[in-house]
């Protein structure tokens, strides 16, 4: 059938699309390593500095899920900030726009901050949960929630950073612009955490871990229908 | 930027006969908010059904205050999301205006709902505790739509094109209320309110006197009429503006 297989290619050229940017982005972070290096300093001295202030100080469950959840979202507002920056900084906005369509752009872009959030935050956490020598029973709970927190980060971000390469030294903006939009992914994570770090059992968290689904979902999908204003000339 | 040749952008103070009309028939209708809003307050101050229960006593008055400024501060809001999807939709930058003085307007009465707020629960909710401020899901979810209206404006002037500024603010704005939607999803679920008809507590309808309603639905379209009000002169006052600046200050 001449029509499903025009579909079928459609679709194809846009995933095609979508991956190019995506590796893309892959090969200059793996090349620099900018962003990863950063992250990864930021991190591990924010965390050395809460190990350092606490000292020997128990603190609850509660403080804890507080405290690695505002360290993962101040690190992932720093790395993602360059997202669009580099582009307008290398100038190849033109280029990208030339050849690709806005939701092709916004997709490959997407893919790689969830990467490399993910990734980052795996790693921040576990980092976390060692040096507070804090054990956790149910890991994959932990590693679902963080996924999906993840999720709706990078959702929330990726629109904005377009937004903030638009606009002249645009520096910590992204963070003043992203912080108050996820306050309800903040307040979903840190809820769920401190569940899984009490072991308070899979149905306690159930419902939270629906509605990160949701918001991942809903950011995501305002970002694509969103994305193509902010992107064109 | 556009000079203010075009006819839809001179609408409200030109002086054909039928937009003069028009300018008396608003006229006429602030004149009635103006009446209106005196009444409603004569009758905040001087009705007594709210003086009988304990704790509340006189301070039940600031129902008719400080309960209607967040439903305008919310509509306000609202508004300006509106105004925003006309903005990406048009590319006019009389919806842009819009959006910033539905917005300014958001916040003006975000600020004067939270400060009756405050003071009136330090009174009664938190008497004799000191406590200024319980993360209570309206207060917070009021304090996150100001931080949203502070990173609006932010973002506004890190912008200089008039066009990429109306657009990128108004993508802005969009994006801001499906995280709203959320949050007013999300905080009832995971914070406790003392706030009537949420956490379990009475709803409003059941503790509340009737005749406080009398004045309390009224009032509600007072502010609704004040802060229309203070649009329309916002929104002259920035035509005005662009008009004899030629561009358009924010």
């Amino acid at each position: 059938m001449p029509h499903t297989t025009q579909t079928h290619s459609k679709l194809r050229y846009w995933f095609n699309g979508a991956y190019a940017v995506f590796e893309k982005d892959v090969r200059l972070e793996l090349r620099s390593r900018y962003a990863l290096n950063m992250l990864l300093m930021f991190i591990a001295s924010t965390l050395f500095l809460v190990v350092v202030s606490l000292g020997n100080e128990v603190i609850g469950t509660r403080v804890q899920a507080a405290l690695v959840w505002v360290i993962l979202l101040f690190g992932s507002v720093i790395g993602l900030g360059r997202g669009f920056v580099s582009e307008v900084d290398q100038g190849t906005v033109l280029l990208l726009q030339l050849h690709t369509r806005g939701s092709m752009v916004y997709a490959g872009k997407l893919a790689f901050n969830i990467v490399l959030l993910f990734l980052l935050n795996v790693l921040a956490l576990g980092a976390f949960l060692l040096l507070m020598n804090i054990s956790v029973e149910n890991l994959w709970q932990l590693a679902l929630v963080l996924f999906l927190g993840t999720l709706g980060l990078s959702g929330t971000t990726t629109l904005l950073a377009a937004m903030i390469a638009r606009t002249r030294n645009s520096g910590p903006l992204l963070a003043v612009l992203a912080f108050p939009l996820l306050i309800p992914l903040l307040m979903s994570v840190v809820a769920a955490t401190n569940t899984i770090l009490l072991n308070g059992g899979w149905e306690r968290i159930q419902e939270t871990c629906v509605t990160l689904v949701a918001f991942a979902g809903s950011v995501i999908s305002a970002s694509v229908l969103l994305f193509d204003y902010v992107w064109r000339e | 930027m556009c000079g203010g040749s075009d006819l839809a952008y001179n609408l409200g103070y030109g002086l054909s006969f039928s937009q003069s009309n028009m300018t008396l028939v608003v006229k006429r209708i602030k004149i009635g908010i103006a009446v209106w809003m005196t009444a409603v307050i004569l009758a905040a101050f001087v009705l007594s059904a709210a003086t009988k229960l304990p704790i509340l006593e006189q301070t039940a008055r600031n129902l008719y205050f400080h309960v209607p400024m967040w439903f305008t501060m919310m509509m306000a809001y609202f508004v300006s999301a509106y105004f925003a999807v006309q903005v990406l939709r048009t590319e006019d930058l009389v919806w842009d205006m819009k959006v910033v003085e539905a917005t300014r307007i958001a916040m003006l009465f975000g600020v004067l709902g939270m400060l009756t707020g405050i003071v009136w629960s330090r009174f009664t909710w938190f008497l004799g505790t000191g406590k200024w401020w319980g993360s209570d899901p309206k207060q917070m979810m009021a304090a996150v739509q100001l931080l949203i209206s502070g990173a609006y404006f932010v973002l506004r002037s890190a912008l200089d094109n008039p066009r990429l500024r109306a657009r990128i603010s108004a993508v802005y704005t969009l994006f801001s209320v499906v995280s709203m939607i959320f949050l007013l999803y999300v905080l009832p679920r995971l914070t406790e309110s003392l706030h009537p008809g949420t956490g379990g507590n009475p709803a409003f309808d059941k503790i509340t006197d009737p005749t406080m309603r009398l004045v309390f639905y009224p009032a509600i379209l007072g502010f609704f009429g004040i802060a229309w009000w203070l649009f329309d002169q916002r929104v002259r006052l920035a035509r005005v503006e662009e008009d004899t600046e030629g561009f358009y200050i924010q």
